[in-house]
């Protein structure tokens, strides 16, 4: 288990830079690569291979736990039709989700993540409560 | 906080995508879990359907729902066909 000091300095240089080398778990277990990018999905934070990966924060090594996750109401109508262009592109063209840590499986996840979440939640809102 | 008392938003969060089967999606599992964020979906998409208000959410929610059938379809069109046993 982390002190709290190094569980600080974690935070403090969370997270990695461009062009940094982490550790990850993968399927097969342990791995190290270069970190090309970190990008914001709808809900969590990916973490964009040299190679074209796309892994979870929560499986990079060093992540500071709680992880820092979007709130629904921060992601945006635009945003989210965005996602669902991409998403039924990939699938249009013939990408399979179904490979671990590509990007159409990094995509989907975090799709029906939201998705979930946003209807899971919502639930009848006091300005909706007028029977039609 | 949530009904623990104890457990912060993001605590929550996780859990209730963890108890979905939703943090990480085994690869065989894809088309039902898609079924079942459809299945919320759809839940919505009714309680909606029944209020003057919610136009809006309720033309998003419907979207959302064509969005999760089509890639649902694409999805079951991927699914590896078992062994033909009478190839055996």
């Amino acid at each position: 288990m982390k002190s709290t000091a190094q569980q600080l300095r974690t935070e403090a240089n969370w997270p990695p830079q461009e062009g940094q080398i982490i550790s990850f778990r993968s399927s097969t277990g342990s791995e190290t690569d270069i970190l090309q990018e970190v990008r914001w999905g709808l809900v969590w934070r990916d973490f964009i291979l040299e190679d074209g990966r796309v892994i979870p924060e929560h499986r990079v090594s060093g992540c500071p736990r709680p992880q820092v996750w979007r709130k629904i109401s921060e992601v945006t109508d635009q945003e989210r039709e965005e996602c669902e262009e991409r998403l039924l592109s990939m699938a249009g063209a013939g990408l399979d989700p179904r490979k671990r840590d590509q990007p159409f499986w990094a995509e989907l996840n975090q799709y029906l993540a939201y998705t979930y979440l946003r209807f899971k939640q919502a639930g009848p809102k006091a300005q909706d409560s007028e029977p039609g | 906080m949530s009904r623990s008392g104890q457990e912060t938003e993001e605590q929550e969060v996780w859990r209730v995508l963890s108890e979905a089967g939703l943090i990480e999606i085994r690869l065989d599992q894809f088309a039902e879990r898609i079924r079942d964020v459809k299945r919320i979906v759809g839940i919505r998409l009714h309680e909606l359907l029944d209020f003057k208000t919610g136009i809006q959410e309720r033309e998003s929610a419907a979207y959302s729902l064509g969005t999760l059938k089509r890639l649902e379809l694409k999805v079951l069109a991927n699914v590896p066909k078992p062994p033909d046993s009478s190839e055996m």
